[in-house]
């Protein structure tokens, strides 16, 4: 894996947080995360290609100030699974919600366990209910449903 | 000596609830533990997708039995923000003092459990008593005694019945004599203490990198409370301090929470006092538009948040429920390792566990 080499974003004069942190985000990763937005004070979105969001999420702990990985959801839609990361920072307020997509037939994506702890047992659970496999994740077992279940029971193709 | 795994759970009397701890111990020193989860689950996320927007709400209330009003308020929350759908401030400055309420008796029932664990019963019947004040305000107010059904998408039920204002600050009146008795109790107790102080250590920095959240991160020396840092319904009009010590021990979180409903009464008070008069509840639409709403409550035991999908119809599409005790109790080997198996009561029962809301 590539070393990160961006340098600390720092704040620019008459920038708010949330502008600052998508400018650093555009300008480290122009290829791969797009679409930045303030939705509203404190709550920012951006969408990140699958490929990176190893990267970009260790970039946003360690650069970034962002601690706290709050929740990873995963959601189907016809056509694809998004990933989607509401990672917090305690220092500046903000909350980032970064959604990652994957196609229908790949539903994989790198895990960032190794970069907050708290990610481990979400991503358990994303792969138990959705069946969203996390590479390089630890231990990518079932939590809630038992181990011996065939099915991901929150896929819309699943009727009780 | 050989090393090996002991269960405590999923019947021991110290996992307040249907959940698993192996532990793995040489001699009488925790070396492992790796916490099982999954026997209360129902499947609410998937519930959800096959019910309309206000049948959920009962729903809900089911995620956790000491704090169902925190839980339908989230998902009010969620949903208002999904719809766009304004709020009266009387409703609001309701559902944070119902809020309060719910957290003062969520606390007490954890420092029951807490005490039993302990092997203080005297602690478990006082608080037990005094629990029942707010949850008898709770049903003059709502009808119900543990599941409430009260908040609504767009404000709350009903308004709140006479008298109402008188009673309560009675019973904070009351509750405020009475924590000063607990803390004399439980501080008091030369067991308690010795139970509790430096017992199940955690780290500032492993707190915030296994996602910890709550009493249990403000107990290692992060102040961050969500009423106070990203502010929701009318918190900002409110006065009061959030609690943090930098121990990170058994003894600092129950500190916290003890600390906490300190500021609870204050706020209960704060909120009937400056309730304005006016409407409590707006209509609401009946389709939700397609697009996502995210609400993020201090929970009694951390950050609760809620994202919900909708795509145009009356039903969400993906409800996506996080629940705080499901983070923190991934933590829980980072805790135990290297403490006496006979510690595990104190640790796990100082994380304030709710299966209800972990296994959804």
């Amino acid at each position: 894996m590539e070393a990160v080499s961006i340098e600390k974003a720092p704040s620019r004069i008459g920038e708010n947080p949330e502008q600052r942190v998508l400018r650093a985000l555009a300008e480290s990763f122009p290829k791969t995360v797009s679409d930045g937005a303030r939705l509203r004070p404190g709550l920012v979105r951006a969408k990140v290609d699958r490929s990176d969001i190893f990267r970009v999420c260790r970039v946003l702990k360690d650069n970034l100030g962002f601690e706290h990985l709050t929740m990873i959801s995963a959601v189907e839609y016809d056509d694809r699974f998004e990933i989607v990361y509401h990672i917090a920072s305690y220092q500046s307020k903000l909350l980032l919600e970064l959604i990652s997509t994957t196609p229908k037939d790949d539903p994989t994506v790198d895990s960032i366990s190794s970069i907050w702890g708290g990610a481990n047992w979400q991503e358990r659970e994303s792969y138990d209910l959705m069946g969203i496999v996390f590479r390089s994740h630890p231990k990518l077992e079932r939590i809630l449903l038992p181990k011996d279940v065939l099915y991901h029971p929150l896929r819309k193709d699943f009727k009780g | 000596m050989a090393e090996m795994w002991i269960n405590m759970g999923p019947q021991h009397p110290m996992t307040h609830g249907l959940w698993n701890l192996r532990v793995k111990v040489d001699g009488e020193t925790i070396v492992d533990a790796e916490p099982e989860v999954g026997y209360l689950h129902r499947g609410i996320e998937k519930i959800c997708e096959g019910l309309t927007y206000p049948q959920i709400i009962p729903i809900t209330d089911r995620l956790c039995y000491g704090s169902s009003l925190t839980w339908s308020h989230l998902y009010c929350q969620s949903v208002e923000d999904l719809m766009g759908v304004e709020v009266p401030e009387r409703a609001e400055y309701i559902r944070v003092m119902a809020i309060e309420m719910q957290r003062i008796a969520s606390h007490l029932m954890w420092l029951a459990a807490y005490a039993g664990d302990l092997g203080m019963s005297v602690g478990f019947t006082y608080t037990m008593r005094d629990r029942e004040v707010f949850v008898d305000l709770l049903q003059a107010l709502t009808g119900s005694r543990l599941t409430y059904n009260y908040p609504r998408i767009g404000g709350v039920a009903h308004d709140l019945p006479p008298n109402f204002d008188r009673d309560s600050i009675r019973a904070v009146d009351y509750m405020e004599g009475r924590l000063k008795e607990y803390e004399d109790l439980f501080e008091g107790s030369k067991i308690f203490m010795m139970r509790n102080v430096g017992i199940g250590l955690l780290r500032k920095e492993d707190a915030l990198n296994l996602g910890v959240t709550g009493p249990s991160l403000r107990a290692s020396g992060v102040s961050y409370d969500l009423r106070k840092d990203m502010p929701y319904s009318v918190y900002p009009e409110m006065d009061f301090e959030v609690a943090t010590l930098d121990d990170g021990d058994c003894y600092a979180r129950y500190r916290v929470r003890m600390d906490e409903m300190w500021e609870s009464c204050k706020i209960v008070r704060q909120a009937l006092q400056k309730m304005p008069k006016g409407r409590w509840r707006m209509v609401s639409p009946r389709n939700a538009p397609a697009g996502t709403g995210l609400g993020r409550v201090e929970d009694p035991r951390g950050e609760a948040v809620m994202y919900v999908v909708g795509d145009g119809s009356d039903k969400p599409y993906r409800l996506k429920i996080r629940s705080p005790i499901f983070v923190t109790v991934s933590a829980a080997p980072k805790i135990l390792v290297g403490y006496k198996l006979a510690d595990v009561v104190a640790i796990m029962g100082g994380l304030d566990m709710c299966i209800g809301e972990n296994d959804r």
